[in-house]
């Protein structure tokens, strides 16, 4: 059993108490974000801890995916985004001018909601952030590691090289690209609703390497599927309509949310 | 439940129904008339240019021969009869070993009397292969010998034609003429002057259905004689019929100013692919950059929309026009005369737009989840570029780059403003040689009077279409073998 590392008395206890949030690698200050005359983020404010798995739900168009698009600067790359307020990344605003985004993006990787592998051999999905960024050990045995830690290198191990990332099946091409991420080793990985695309029994698979991942990582999930963020987060932020209603340990989220509108979207009211 | 106002009766439904698959009938009629009309069309051409183009054959097993030909005509009163003159027989060639010489006259092919050079063809290419009987007339020199006038000082008129010399050996010293022999008429073709005289003799030994000889009346002293003169000589040439020898005549042979049957294409092909080449050189990188920063760098603003826009423009601009511009820059402005080069960049100029929309829409196929994959594991902007979009697009690059390049080997119209040669006997070496290209040589050819040129330009249409084809093929290749499916 997987889930098994998580001791449970230790997740019990930061469940219960939003001050046990520890460290927090990335936070948010009064964040908003327009695209053109469109806002779709509204004064966010927001502390991902470390090492811990944080969900982002809400109904679809509250701003979610913009949210977690704006960690590792993302929403650069779309025209006509306008950014306000701070992301801080270990205290550093990711935002300022001396930041180099490409950094920025090697050090928060992200898993996108459509499995998107290259259309080049599994060995090479996974061994292209390593090349780029200028790995000089071993990568073959980079490559089965990250492999091993998606829970992929049984399935491909024959064929490694022979076949495109684009022969695998919907679940294996989404580990794949969990793998390629895990590979440069960021430090956080950011999940695009990585499993909204995938059959149960896929995403039961990518929801075990979650919780496997958090072990060395820090990751933020972004999902409308709430029972995937009941069962593997230990955070939750609720987003409605650009704006941060509600931010806890995800057992107090589910079970005694403070304010309506979570307890609506929660229970299935709206969403 | 009654069924709401808004629903037609079931009457009312069933017509109509009735009416539009009857539309969509008729629709269905129209378009395959249109598509019918089209290969119709396309057929009568390249039926057109086939049957055109198939002479080509027998024009070069006579040029292989040793012939060429020109045509020449009698006039009597208000008639003209022509005969094919042997303008030039090949030094060491059959024709010239039969005894065949210039300024001979080609009378009969195959037991066939030919009065004209398309004739001439016309009967190569239908007589079976193995050596091919011809008739002709020797020049007037070896046929009688010389000739002199004898003129009305007053009129100015020829009162006589008298046979001065008599060659020895001749057909005319055979017939047992003399010396100072009045030549009157040539079966009954009155001779009237001293070249004359023998063309007469070649149209009376052509009108006859069989080689036979020609009756000369002519006056000796107060006599009228009736001489048979054996005009016509014959013997069998052996010519050879093959395609591919053809072929490879035609396209290696350098552009013949007086000869349909000695023209080749070596000039306009070698001057296209010269052309071609280097364009291709300026324009490809040109265009595959522009579009590369266009798509991949620059920002959307009001100015790239702009360029977009101009660009689509340029692509639809007559080509004449960039024939002005590259006259005016590249031949006077950079001085680079009216050469190679200067065609060259002209082409490039023509072809550009063309390489930079095929190579962005490649570009704007490439889904915007690979870049986003790239870039998510710390790629810069050039690395996605370079390992990931470039490479996914080469194909759809490649297609549009080789149907620019196929689209620039059929252009004409630029390069004649430029200045292109129309006449080039000769390899372009330098980058300011003049050249021709294979348009050009065929515009040229089509507007020239002399037989058998229409049908050389025939055949070079098809060389260029078979070029086309094969860059077409080329394309179609490149996009198969390198597909990529998302």
């Amino acid at each position: 059993m997987k889930t098994s590392i998580v001791v449970p008395s230790r997740r019990q206890a930061q469940r219960d108490d939003l001050s046990s949030l520890g460290e927090p690698i990335l936070q948010t200050r009064q964040l908003s974000l327009w695209y053109g005359k469109q806002q779709a983020l509204d004064g966010v404010t927001l502390d991902i801890p470390k090492n811990k798995i944080t969900a982002i739900i809400g109904p679809s168009g509250c701003g979610k995916s913009t949210l977690i698009r704006c960690f590792n600067r993302m929403n650069d790359l779309i025209p006509g985004v306008r950014i306000a307020g701070e992301i801080f990344y270990h205290h550093k605003n990711i935002q300022d001018p001396d930041v180099d985004p490409v950094e920025v993006r090697r050090r928060i990787g992200m898993v996108f909601q459509k499995p998107n592998p290259f259309p080049k051999s599994i060995y090479e999905n996974v061994a292209f952030g390593l090349r780029i960024n200028g790995f000089q050990g071993n990568l073959d045995r980079r490559v089965e590691g990250a492999l091993r830690q998606a829970a992929l290198w049984e399935e491909v191990t024959d064929y490694l090289h022979k076949k495109s990332g684009l022969d695998l099946s919907g679940g294996q091409q989404q580990r794949l690209c969990i793998a390629r991420t895990v590979a440069i080793e960021p430090e956080v990985i950011l999940m695009d609703e990585p499993c909204s695309s995938l059959d149960p029994i896929a995403t039961a698979k990518i929801e075990d390497l979650m919780l496997e991942l958090k072990r060395d990582y820090t990751v933020v999930i972004v999902t409308h599927n709430m029972q995937q963020a009941a069962r593997v987060s230990d955070f939750t932020a609720f987003l409605y309509l650009g704006r941060l209603i509600e931010y806890g340990p995800t057992k107090k989220i589910f079970e005694n949310p403070d304010k309506k509108e979570t307890e609506d979207y929660i229970t299935g009211k709206f969403g | 439940m009654s069924a709401p106002a808004t629903q037609p009766s079931e009457q009312a439904f069933r017509r109509r129904l009735r009416w539009r698959h009857g539309k969509s009938k008729l629709f269905a009629s129209l378009t395959i008339t249109a598509t019918l009309v089209g290969l119709a069309t396309l057929a009568a051409l390249l039926v057109n240019v086939f049957t055109n183009a198939r002479l080509l054959i027998a024009m070069n097993a006579t040029a292989e021969a040793g012939f060429a030909f020109s045509l020449r005509s009698l006039e009597r009163g208000h008639d003209l009869f022509p005969y094919i003159r042997i303008s030039q027989v090949t030094e060491g060639s059959s024709a010239e070993q039969l005894g065949v010489r210039s300024g001979d006259a080609l009378i009969r092919m195959g037991f066939h009397a030919v009065a004209k050079i398309s004739d001439a063809w016309a009967t190569v290419e239908q007589i079976p292969e193995g050596p091919t009987p011809i008739g002709w007339v020797a020049g007037a020199e070896r046929l009688l010998g010389d000739l002199r006038a004898e003129i009305d000082p007053e009129t100015s008129r020829v009162t006589a034609v008298l046979l001065d010399y008599l060659t020895p050996g001749s057909a005319a010293e055979r017939a047992g003429l003399q010396v100072n022999d009045i030549l009157r008429k040539a079966d009954d073709f009155p001779i009237q002057g001293t070249r004359q005289a023998w063309e007469a003799i070649v149209i009376a030994a052509q009108q006859k259905p069989t080689p036979s000889s020609v009756i000369l009346e002519i006056q000796r002293g107060e006599q009228i004689l009736h001489i048979a003169l054996e005009a016509e000589q014959q013997a069998q040439i052996p010519l050879n019929r093959s395609f591919w020898h053809t072929l490879w005549f035609f396209i290696t042979e350098y552009e013949s100013p007086r000869f349909a049957e000695l023209s080749g294409l070596r000039s306009a092909i070698l001057g296209s692919f010269y052309v071609i080449g280097l364009m291709a050189l300026f324009s490809v990188p040109l265009g595959v950059g522009a579009a590369i920063y266009l798509e991949e760098y620059a920002r959307r603003t009001w100015l790239t929309g702009l360029i977009q826009v101009l660009i689509s423009n340029l692509a639809g601009v007559p080509s004449v026009i960039y024939g002005i511009i590259g006259l005016e820059i590249f031949a006077r402005a950079f001085a680079l005369e009216r050469g190679v080069l200067a065609g060259a960049l002209t082409m490039a100029l023509l072809i550009l737009p063309v390489v930079i929309i095929a190579s962005r829409e490649a570009l704007r196929a490439i889904p915007d989840s690979i870049r986003q994959a790239a870039y998510a594991v710390g790629a810069t902007r050039w690395q996605v570029v370079r390992h990931h979009v470039l490479p996914y697009a080469a194909p759809g690059i490649f297609t549009g780059v080789v149907l620019s390049l196929s689209r620039a080997i059929g252009e004409a119209a630029p390069l004649i403003l430029l200045g292109a040669f129309q006449y080039v006997a000769f390899d372009p070496k330098g980058l300011k040689d003049p050249f021709t290209v294979l348009p050009i040589q065929i515009f040229t050819w089509v507007g020239m009077p002399q037989e058998g040129r229409a049908n050389i330009a025939a055949a070079a249409i098809l060389v260029l279409l078979v070029i086309l084809l094969l860059m077409n093929a080329l394309a179609i290749f490149l996009r198969i073998k390198f597909q990529k499916r998302w």
